[in-house]
This record gives C-alpha cells, sequence and structure tokens, in this order.
C-alpha cells in the first residue's frame, strides 16, 4: 500500500508500531477493581449515614469523568476537523476514552434516587410553593429530564461508535475514505455535543441553584472538560511511554500538548472571569445569590483554590520554555489540573446542595471508585486496537514531527 | 512534516523564487487599470460624503443624530462594534492559525491584517464623533491635570476600550508593518526609478537581509505575535462589556464576551473572504489564493456559524429559564418577534442558516456564491449590532420611556464615509503595498516534496 511504502521511507520500524498492541496486565486490572470496590463501599456506607453526602459525591465523580470523556471526543474531532497531523499518532487514546460515556448514562439514570437530595425542583411541593420554579417546571421536571438523559447519551453513544468504527476499519482497508468519512463525522458530532452537553450542565450541575442561572455556564464547563481531558490525555501518553509504548513520543508531541494545556487554562480563566466579573459589577441579586455562598462562606479557600489549579498553576507553568518540554513538569501540572476538576465540581455542586463543606472518605472514596471504573473501560477499550492508528494519511507526519 | 502528496500544494504551478516575486508583486508594477480609478473616485466619494457628515456631528453636536433619551446609542455605536470585528481576523488569521498550524495561512495574512488596520481606524471614528466635543477628547487619557479632583472613571467600561483599542492599533499595525520589511527591501532591489528606490528602501529600515538581521526579525514577530494574540481577545471581550455590564435586559448576559468574540472572528473571516476573492480575481493571484484556501475559510465559516447558532439558542433559551419577565419580553416580543423582528431574523438568517449551505461541495467550489453568502455574512453581523443595541434600549423596563430609534442621513452618511476610508485604503494597499508575505510564501512553495526531506 501507498501509505505504507511512505511511511517506510521514514520510519523503519514500521513493523514495530504496526503491532504494538497496549495489554492490559492483570495486576492493573486488579487494581481498578480494588478501586471500584472502594467505591462501592463508600458509597454504600454514605447512602446509609449521610445519603446527601452520598449522592453529591455520586453526582461529583460520574460527572468528572462525563466531562473527561466528552472532553476527549472533542479534542478528538478538533484534530480531525482541522487536519491536525502532529496528534494523529495518539488519537487511540482519547477514542477509548469516550468508552466510558455509555456507562455514564446508566448511572445518570440512577441519580433518579438521589434527587431529593440535590434538585429543589424534583420536590413537587417545593415547585408549587415557588413562583419561579414552577415556571421552569414544564423543562424542569423529573419525567423529561430523564428522557433528555436517555436522549443525550444515545447520541453520544451513537457518534461514538461510528467514529471508532471509521477508525477500526481505517485499519484494515487504509485510503482517504475513512479518514474523509471521520472528518464529517466529527463536525455533526461537534454541532450535536455543543447543543446536548450545554443542556447537560444546565440539567445536572446549574440546576442545583435552581434560581441561578449563566449563559457562559455551558461553555465553561464545555472548556473546563476540554482542558482536563487534554491533560490527562498527555498524561497517559507519558506514563504509557514509560512502560515502554509509543517509542516516537519525543519532545515535540509534548511541546504541543503543553502549549494545549496553556491556551485552554488562559480560555478557562478568560471564562470563569467573564462570569464572576459580569455578575460582581451587575450586582443583582438572583445573580449574587450563587456566588456569596462561595466567596463570602465556608467555601472561600476551596472555591479559590480551584482557580488556583485550574488557571494559575499551567498558566504559570507553561510560560517556561523549558517546562513545556519537560515530562516531569507536564506531569505535575497535569496532576494538580485533575485534582483542580474535582475541586472546581465541588465548589459548583456543593454550596447549592448540602451547604457545608465536608470532604471525607465518602468523597473521596466515590472518586476513587468511578476513577477505578473510568479506567478499567478505558484500558480494555485501548487494548482491544493497535495502540497506533497505522494507516492513518498523517501518521508519517506525526511520527516525524519536529518542531 | 507536511506531506504534499497527502496533503495538496500550498502555492499552484511549480514557480519557481524569481516567478514568486514578479507575480506576487506585478499589481504594483504593471500600470495602474481603468477599474482602478473609477474604484478610487467612488471610494473618494463616498469618503467626501463622510466628511461632511463628521462636518454636520462636530459644528452642530449630537443631535444631528437620530439618538434620543431612550436610545442614547445608534448607529455609531453599531458601526463602531461591526468594524471592531472586522478588524479582528487579520489578528485571528496571523495567530490562531500559526498556533493552530495551518500552513495554508502564508498567503492571506498579510491582506487580513491590513484589513485589520483600515478596520480599526474606522472603528476608532465613531467613538471620537460621539463625543460630541471632540476637541476635549484628550480628557479619556489618564494623566494629572489642572481640571480639580476631576479624574477618569477606572471602572467603566468606555475607559477599558479606550485603552484596549488604541493598544490594538499600534500592536497590529506594528505587527503588520513590521511584517512587510523584508518584502519592501525585494521591491527596492526592483526598483526601476530612483524614487521609488528611496521611498521603498527607507519604508524597508535598510534592510540588508543578513543573518542576524533575519534572527531579530523573527525574535521581534513572535514577541508581537504574542501580545497581539492576548489583545485578539481582550480587545472584543471589552467591547461586549460595554453592553454586558449595564444591567439592561438582552444586554446583560455572562456568555457577551466569549461570544462577541467568536462573532468578530466570523465577520472578519468573511470579510477577508471576500477581498481575497476580489483580489485573486483582479490580480491574476490564483496559483496563490487557490480554491483550497477558499474552502477552508468556507469551512472555518460553518463552524463558526455553529457557535453563533448555539448562542443565539442559548440566548434564547437561558432568557425563558431566568423567568425574569424584562428578559422573557426583550427575546419573546421584542426580538423573535416585535417591531423589530424583521432584523432579528434577518440576523439569524445570514448568520446561523445560509452560512450552512457551506456544508455541500458544489456551494464551497462556486465562487460567486460563496462570495455573495460573505456578504450575507457581513450584512448579518451589522444587524446583530443592530438587534442588540436598537431592540434592548428603545424598550427597556419603562413602557412610558419607550421610544423609536431612526437613523439621520448623517449617522448614515458617516457609516457611507468610513466605507469609503476602508475602500481607498485597501486600493492603495494594493497598489503600493506587497498583497502576499512573498518572504513567507516562498517558504511554503515547495513545501512536503521528497527533496525537502
Amino acid at each position: 500500500m501507498y501509505w505504507l511504502k511512505q511511511m517506510n521511507l521514514i520510519n523503519p520500524n514500521k513493523s514495530i508500531i504496526m503491532e504494538e498492541k497496549y495489554i492490559l496486565k492483570p495486576q492493573v486490572k486488579y487494581l481498578s477493581f480494588a478501586a471500584i470496590a472502594v467505591g462501592v463501599i463508600s458509597i454504600a456506607i454514605g447512602i446509609l449515614q449521610t445519603p446527601a453526602r452520598a449522592w453529591t459525591s455520586y453526582l461529583i465523580a460520574n460527572y468528572y469523568f462525563i466531562s473527561i470523556g466528552i472532553g476527549a471526543m472533542f479534542f478528538l474531532a478538533i484534530q480531525s476537523i482541522s487536519q491536525s497531523g502532529w496528534s494523529a499518532a495518539f488519537k487511540r487514546i482519547p477514542e477509548a476514552m469516550g468508552s466510558y460515556l455509555p456507562v455514564a448514562g446508566i448511572f445518570m439514570l440512577l441519580l433518579y434516587f438521589g434527587f431529593k437530595y440535590l434538585y429543589p425542583w424534583a420536590d413537587s411541593n417545593l415547585v408549587n410553593a415557588d413562583e419561579l420554579i414552577k415556571h421552569k417546571s414544564p423543562y424542569m421536571n423529573v419525567g423529561f429530564w430523564l428522557l433528555r438523559v436517555v436522549l443525550f447519551f444515545g447520541i453520544w453513544m451513537l457518534l461514538n461508535f461510528l467514529i471508532r468504527k471509521e477508525s477500526l476499519k481505517e485499519d484494515i482497508e487504509g485510503g482517504f475514505k475513512h479518514f474523509n468519512q471521520t472528518e464529517f463525522l466529527s463536525k455533526i458530532y461537534i454541532f450535536v455535543m455543543a447543543l446536548t452537553f450545554s443542556l447537560g450542565t444546565f440539567d445536572w450541575i446549574m440546576s442545583i441553584d435552581i434560581k441561578w442561572f449563566s449563559t457562559i455556564y455551558a461553555v465553561m464547563n464545555f472548556i473546563s472538560g476540554f482542558h482536563h481531558a487534554v491533560a490527562l490525555i498527555g498524561l497517559v501518553i507519558i506514563i504509557l511511554n514509560r512502560k515502554g509504548y509509543f517509542k516516537m513520543f519525543n519532545d515535540s508531541h509534548l511541546y504541543d500538548f503543553s502549549k494545549y494545556l496553556f491556551v485552554l487554562a488562559i480560555i478557562w480563566g478568560y471564562f470563569w472571569f467573564c462570569q464572576y466579573l459580569l455578575m460582581w459589577y451587575a450586582n443583582i441579586p438572583e445573580e449574587t445569590i450563587y456566588y456569596i455562598p462561595r466567596v463570602e462562606g465556608v467555601f472561600k479557600e476551596v472555591f479559590f483554590l480551584s482557580v488556583a489549579l485550574n488557571f494559575a498553576v499551567p498558566f504559570l507553568v507553561m510560560l517556561s520554555l523549558k517546562a513545556r518540554r519537560s515530562k516531569l513538569a507536564y506531569s505535575i501540572v497535569a496532576i494538580l489540573m485533575l485534582i483542580g476538576l474535582w475541586v472546581d465540581l465541588y465548589t459548583q455542586v456543593v454550596p447549592g446542595s448540602i451547604g457545608t463543606l465536608h470532604i471525607g472518605f465518602i468523597e473521596i472514596g466515590a472518586f476513587i471508585g468511578f476513577a477505578g471504573l473510568f479506567a478499567f473501560l478505558f484500558l480494555s477499550t485501548f487494548s482491544k486496537a493497535a495502540s497506533v492508528p497505522f494507516n492513518h494519511p498523517y501518521l508519517s507526519e506525526s511520527l516525524a514531527h519536529h518542531e | 512534516m507536511y506531506n504534499k502528496a497527502i496533503r495538496g500544494p500550498l502555492v499552484l504551478g511549480n514557480k519557481n523564487i524569481g516567478q514568486i516575486t514578479s507575480e506576487v508583486l506585478s499589481p504594483m508594477e504593471r500600470k495602474l487599470p481603468v477599474w482602478w480609478y473609477i474604484a478610487l473616485t467612488i471610494s473618494l466619494s463616498a469618503l467626501t460624503f463622510g466628511a461632511w457628515a463628521a462636518y454636520r456631528t462636530i459644528a452642530f453636536g449630537i443631535g444631528e443624530w437620530g439618538v434620543n433619551n431612550t436610545a442614547g446609542w445608534g448607529w455609531g455605536i453599531i458601526n463602531f462594534v461591526w468594524w471592531i470585528g472586522i478588524g479582528h481576523a487579520g489578528t485571528a488569521f496571523s495567530i490562531f492559525l500559526l498556533v493552530l498550524r495551518q500552513k495554508w495561512r502564508t498567503s492571506i495574512n498579510r491582506s487580513a491584517e491590513a484589513m485589520t488596520v483600515f478596520a480599526i481606524l474606522c472603528a476608532s471614528m465613531y467613538p471620537l464623533l460621539h463625543l460630541g466635543r471632540i476637541w476635549l477628547f484628550f480628557y479619556i487619557l489618564p494623566y494629572p491635570n489642572f481640571r480639580g479632583p476631576l479624574w477618569i472613571n477606572f471602572n467603566s467600561p468606555l475607559f477599558w476600550d479606550v485603552v484596549a483599542i488604541s493598544t490594538y492599533v499600534f500592536a497590529s499595525a506594528t505587527f503588520w508593518y513590521v511584517g512587510m520589511l523584508p518584502d519592501f527591501a525585494i521591491i527596492r532591489e526592483r526598483a526601476s526609478s530612483k524614487i521609488k528606490k528611496v521611498v521603498y528602501s527607507i519604508l524597508s529600515f535598510g534592510w540588508n537581509g543578513s543573518a542576524k538581521t533575519w534572527f531579530h526579525f523573527e525574535n521581534l514577530s513572535l514577541v508581537l505575535a504574542g501580545i497581539t494574540a492576548a489583545l485578539v481577545v481582550s480587545v472584543h471581550s471589552i467591547v461586549a462589556m460595554d453592553f454586558a455590564t449595564a444591567v439592561e435586559p438582552g444586554w446583560h448576559t455572562t456568555i457577551f464576551p466569549p461570544y462577541f468574540v467568536v462573532g468578530a472572528i466570523f465577520s472578519g473571516f468573511a470579510m477577508v473572504l471576500t477581498l481575497v476573492i476580489i483580489m485573486r480575481q483582479v490580480f491574476n493571484l490564483k496559483d496563490f489564493i487557490t480554491d483550497s484556501h477558499i474552502n477552508a475559510i468556507t469551512k472555518i465559516l460553518i463552524f463558526i456559524s455553529l457557535i453563533m447558532a448555539t448562542g443565539y439558542a442559548t440566548e434564547i433559551f437561558i432568557s425563558w429559564y431566568s423567568g425574569n419577565q424584562y428578559e422573557m419580553f426583550t427575546f419573546f416580543h421584542n426580538r423573535i418577534n416585535g417591531d423589530y423582528r424583521w432584523a432579528y431574523w434577518i440576523m439569524v438568517t445570514c448568520n446561523a442558516f445560509i452560512p450552512q449551505l457551506f456544508w455541500f461541495k458544489k456551494v464551497r467550489s462556486n465562487i460567486a456564491i460563496v462570495f455573495v453568502i460573505a456578504l450575507l455574512i457581513n450584512l448579518g453581523m451589522w444587524f446583530e449590532r443592530f438587534v442588540i443595541v436598537v431592540t434592548s434600549l428603545t424598550k427597556d423596563f419603562m413602557p412610558a420611556n419607550w421610544h423609536s430609534y431612526h437613523p439621520t442621513i448623517v449617522e448614515i452618511g458617516i457609516f457611507i464615509g468610513t466605507l469609503g476610508f476602508f475602500v481607498t485604503g485597501i486600493l492603495i494597499f494594493f497598489r503600493f503595498f506587497p498583497v502576499i508575505a512573498i518572504h513567507e510564501i516562498k517558504g511554503v512553495n515547495n513545501i512536503g516534496e521528497e527533496s525537502n526531506h
């Protein structure tokens, strides 16, 4: 085949790349099962003792990995649309991260049992007593909410499936057909995702503070998912590279991932600041109701910690040219950012639902559980196909990427 | 690396370096065509009309405009935002496409940057003229003064605007000019007359092409690129805050800053498209600005159009979701429906629906249709600002204060004048400046060929 000939010119180790396939070792598998067990235990204990805390932790952890999954798929789509060559070799990683979404949909539906601890609009007495909540009830009601979950996740799963299918077929057949088809699907995916994920963030998180609203909210959470997904993708590549996979991974690739972290940190900070500044400036009650408990109450430190971890850390560290090419610096930043996403979600969810600051076994345990599940689904999907898409038209560009 | 076999060539026609120079510079070196004089006459007439309108405004005051106590802002701010938006594309091309490694930008960035400079100059006319007493403009500058304890309101987004835009003018003009230095030197070398040689020698700052000069040049470009990248976002965010900080229905919404930035890039790209289609046609530059360039820009326009559509949908949804009766009135009874619904629907049609035609390859490859759609996007973006400014202001909280707004001939005249200024600037640019970055296009001429490996 022509593409393989092309590759031969550049990379004599073609066969190594072609045969490279991730093997999910039993230790890793058991570790993730152990993590899932921790999660199940802590959520179970939580439901028996303090159900409100258990359900908020459950929502935070599930939403955390939904936004990572969506962000990873967005990364994949944007690479395809913008004809980016440098990242072609790594596309199997974001592809596999999308595999969490079907499970996440089921967890979202199970949230039904925790509704009364989270969403004021699910309580019919409250809805009848309050004019404003009543106004929203044609949209914010239990039945329609569940229907939307089914619809959104259904669409995402379908598109994920189609994109993955094209990618796997490309391995067998090669050529331009599947490459072009992926680009087309990516366009649809981005459009659909923009609408569905926007409404999803309103439904799942914003509606906890039922009287408060912000138009930038959806984009902000969307970018946050993208930002943290890139952090995780890079981190996973660094770890796998240490384990002997992705041998062609060089500091030019790393440099590009670092640039993404840098730029997205600026965008994240920008959105965060737009919302904060405009609400502070206008100073009207229907908006400040959201910020008062976060800025003046017990959540103050956590609230600003989120800005530090999600904006200041990646921005300041990645300013340095040396740091952008250092695996260590990238790893530290990525880990801090991944903690930052949890902190960010915590401050979005908890002040409106529980109202008191309490981070303990339930919160951390639930997160560990979901992380284990995500890791297991991601790695087992990743192990099912060649780790490098060897027929990708831009692969030679990606392998020889030097800047 | 760039693989030509897969991605296709960026410059058509297998040219050598000498051919590129002569073809790009041919508009400057051959005799001026008749259409150039005709176009210049029209644009100078428009400019004269604008000068008359500016004279009326300065000599007789803002009473010459159609604005009133209720609708205190009218065409002035609409056109200001419109021009600023157009001005964003130059920087967006240079910076974002550079960051995203889009090598095809090299044949378009020069004209986009030129457009930026002229568009921002047009935009800056409006706040100046709206001051009423334009000769007191310097009051806005924060300096220790003798006017008593009268200091500038640093909390006002209008002041932030002055700071952001003046910075942007200087930064983008410098970026544009510095980029032209090596090309000026080429023109100098080729100059036929003595005067031309001296003029371009001065313009090129005595460029000598040594390694050291190139080193300085590249470093300076990098620094300027970094500065302007932040400015792209900051300028239009602050323009958005002129509206969003006010507690006015339809204005006070948190999505405004990014939404304005995206809208600005949208209108700017459409204007770039309009311009390069004309340019490649009249100067026969189709080997440099190829069909695949046009194709790439139209694809970006679909993408941005979808973001705009999502923005419109979000606004409508949240206005309902908020349960705020004023917000709901503005969107459902004053925009979607009501006296100004025609403006709202022109905006939605031109910005959200018509660009979707670019999904079809047939549409994308028909240059005439692409040209028309690009113009329609510019129209749609103008109406977006019209909708925001006029619908919110004319009917706000108190029905007793409602008042309609109609522009006068003076306001229209100023707009026509800035259009004339813009076209004049572009015509001069076409004639006296290298319209394509010669040194950059040479860099991508043979990109991705076997010999380069």
